[in-house]
């Protein structure tokens, strides 16, 4: 079991000696039983970090957003920027290093192991009918405050799906490390809720596709939650289309555009699509996108299905190393098709 | 008009609407949410996901479809919504506050027949909240009330085996109108009991925005705060606050093509969302709320000082939805009481 003060003690220490210039963590939110994400810079917030069953947050989205910043003020810091980081976190930051977002040295990973935890699926937690205050782990149960006092439910019962079915519940890459390596620990097969979906035939999984889409407000959240979405121009932002002292109104107005605003299966279906297509090699399952959802897509069925994919046609793991080529930048000598040889 | 129902005579009732169309809330792949009733209605919902803000500004209008045959002039058909008489059933009494703000924006200056002519036909049958319907709940502290009647056409109120129902509007009157024999004259103790059950539900704790009418002077103040940087340095920029608000109405015009020879496609008006990087991208390229900090403070600004400005109300309602369904924490209660705190 990961000590809290652990987690505190390595970020004040990191502050205190000037080692990092931030360190993004997590820390109570001011509504409700979640933690949610902070960026602290002084030794005296450290005590304000967090680690529970609602760390639920890839952090490595705040390194691009400050990879980002960092661009476009042309500021060089010198100094490497913590994260704290939960084992499919940290393979999410080298993916984001395999595609030279950012470098080695630039990160100062805290590697969080989960052991035989995992994040919490706050729906399945009001289908128990709990309204917590707040969420731990003792080792087997998640414990919960409430206004009727404490209450336990088996861990396994809530847990998300994508952390049962992890099989590396541990940062392997990292500066430093809480919590024992658990790696091959098997709460649920891989890709068993993958493989439930596929029992059904074409046309039924069809008819469900279309529901669920069609509910799809565009809201974006799937797109701005995903580390992996950092693109500066998004192909559903009317912006993509660059303009300058000379674009005309003419060629404004008939712009190309992929994906039109209206919320409608044509579209929505097209955005989706084109994201998963995007993450294909490339997502590493922290399964944000299915979590923020405000209706509910589960998108980590597309996710897993382009995820198996990448396994099983090319014995592609994402995240597993940073030496690693990118799913789509590489080939294999034994491919199948002639054409890429 | 007051009158008991019982609560088994609530699908008589509904029965005898049939000049109406029913949407009451129902789940369905997790989401609560105001549809078209099939079977008995169910009342036990906390709220909706989305408010029924969407059955009188739907996130997607049709204002007109054009069509341009070479050498003919261009043919425009508009596309007025059908008036298809609505009633929603279970609307909460943030919601209902949420319609009269959008009703004020949408009769501003200009009436839109679009907005109007969905909005006439539309009958809000409103439920009081006993108790607040989830952990973020802040309507007392932004002017309303769990028991509200405005914006609604009838105000119900669970009394445990029945429900005290209120007619608020004509429309109301109507709707009961229409089922007289099921409703029975409240006696004295039913009205001892629903004025004590609205007292109780304005006495339960809630999450409050501290002294709203300060605020807007002193977000005024705050403009160049750096604070909203920092309370804005979680946020991811998506469209989840604004989407699930009762009172954003801003919206993009766009024409769709649906074909190109000949040309021809809708103008369609969709929901657009302030905490999109494009939504103030001017055509030169320059984008003057780049940063996701001027982004939260425009949505702040708007609810707790630009509406009050333009109408004499916050636009806010204390719903709570864009709290509860942020991912990453970001809480407009705190947003203001910081801000205004900070300012003085």
């Amino acid at each position: 079991m990961i000590n809290i003060q652990d987690m505190r003690d390595t970020a004040r220490d990191l502050l205190t000696k000037n080692e990092v210039r931030a360190v993004i963590g997590y820390r109570r939110s001011s509504s409700g039983m979640n933690a949610e994400p902070v960026v602290i810079t002084t030794p005296e917030q450290a005590d304000e970090l967090v680690w529970d069953p609602t760390c639920f947050h890839n952090l490595s989205l705040y390194l691009v957003e400050d990879r980002k910043f960092l661009a476009h003020t042309r500021n060089n810091p010198g100094r490497p920027i913590a994260i704290v980081a939960k084992g499919c976190d940290a393979r999410a930051i080298v993916v984001l290093m395999q595609e030279h977002y950012f470098k080695r040295e630039e990160v100062y990973i805290i590697g969080m192991s989960c052991e035989g935890s995992g994040v919490l699926v706050e729906r399945k937690l009001a289908a128990n009918g709990i309204q917590a205050t707040n969420a731990s782990f003792d080792g087997d149960d998640y414990v919960f405050t409430t206004a009727q006092g404490e209450k336990r439910l088996p861990a396994r019962e809530i847990m998300a799906d994508r952390c049962l079915e992890c099989r590396i519940p541990y940062p392997r890459e990292h500066n430093v490390v809480l919590g024992e390596d658990k790696t091959g620990r098997e709460l649920a097969e891989p890709f068993a809720a993958l493989k439930r979906f596929e029992e059904r035939d074409a046309g039924e999984r069809w008819i469900f596709w279309e529901r669920q889409f069609d509910r799809c407000i565009r809201c974006f959240a799937c797109r701005s939650v995903c580390p992996m979405c950092y693109c500066e121009e998004c192909v559903v932002d009317s912006i993509s289309f660059p303009v300058n002292a000379q674009t005309t109104a003419e060629e404004k107005a008939n712009r190309v555009r992929w994906i039109e605003r209206s919320a409608v299966r044509s579209e929505n279906i097209t955005y989706h699509l084109t994201r998963a297509m995007h993450l294909a090699g490339r997502c590493i399952d922290c399964n944000e996108c299915e979590r923020v959802c405000p209706v509910n897509i589960p998108l980590r069925l597309l996710n897993n299905k382009m995820e198996r994919e990448a396994r099983e046609q090319f014995g592609y793991e994402p995240g597993a190393s940073i030496g690693a080529p990118a799913l789509v930048a590489s080939f294999l000598d034994n491919d199948p098709e002639k054409f890429i040889r | 008009m007051e009158k008991i129902l019982g609560k088994k005579q609530i699908d008589d009732w509904i029965a005898a609407l049939s000049e109406w169309e029913i949407l009451a809330p129902s789940v369905e792949d997790g989401i609560w949410a105001y549809r078209a009733l099939s079977g008995a209605v169910r009342l036990d919902h906390s709220n909706t996901t989305q408010p029924p803000k969407g059955l009188s500004f739907p996130q997607r209008e049709v204002f007109f479809s054009f069509e341009q045959i070479k050498g003919e002039p261009p043919r425009l058909t508009q596309k007025m919504p059908t008036a298809t008489r609505r009633a929603v059933f279970g609307v909460r009494p943030c919601d209902g506050a949420g319609a009269v703000r959008m009703d004020m924006v949408f009769s501003d200056h200009v009436a839109d027949p679009y907005y109007q002519t969905r909005r006439k036909n539309l009958a809000y049958v409103g439920l009081a909240c006993n108790k607040p319907q989830g952990s973020n709940c802040f309507c007392l502290s932004v002017g309303g009330s769990p028991v509200a009647t405005e914006g609604m056409d009838v105000l119900m109120t669970d009394l445990g085996d029945r429900y005290y129902v209120s007619a608020v509007t004509e429309t109301g009157k109507a709707l009961m109108a229409a089922a007289a024999k099921l409703f029975a004259a409240p006696t004295s103790v039913d009205k001892k009991l629903v004025e004590r059950t609205h007292a109780d539900a304005v006495a339960q704790p809630q999450r409050a925005v501290k002294n709203v009418d300060a605020v807007p002077a002193k977000l005024k103040a705050s403009f160049k705060s750096p604070l909203w940087e920092e309370l804005a340095r979680a946020c991811i920029g998506c469209g989840v606050c604004t989407f699930l608000c009762p009172t954003c109405h801003c919206f993009d015009i766009n024409d769709e093509s649906t074909g190109a020879s000949p040309v021809k496609g809708n103008r369609v008006r969709t929901w657009d969302n302030c905490q999109f990087p494009d939504f103030t991208m001017h055509t030169s390229g320059h984008n003057p709320r780049e940063s996701l900090g001027s982004r939260l403070r425009q949505r702040v600004s708007h609810k707790f000082q630009y509406f009050q400005e333009n109408f004499g109300m916050p636009q806010c309602t204390g719903c709570g939805r864009c709290i509860s369904e942020c991912s990453v924490g970001i809480d407009i209660i705190t947003t203001v009481n910081k801000v205004t705190e900070h300012a003085g």
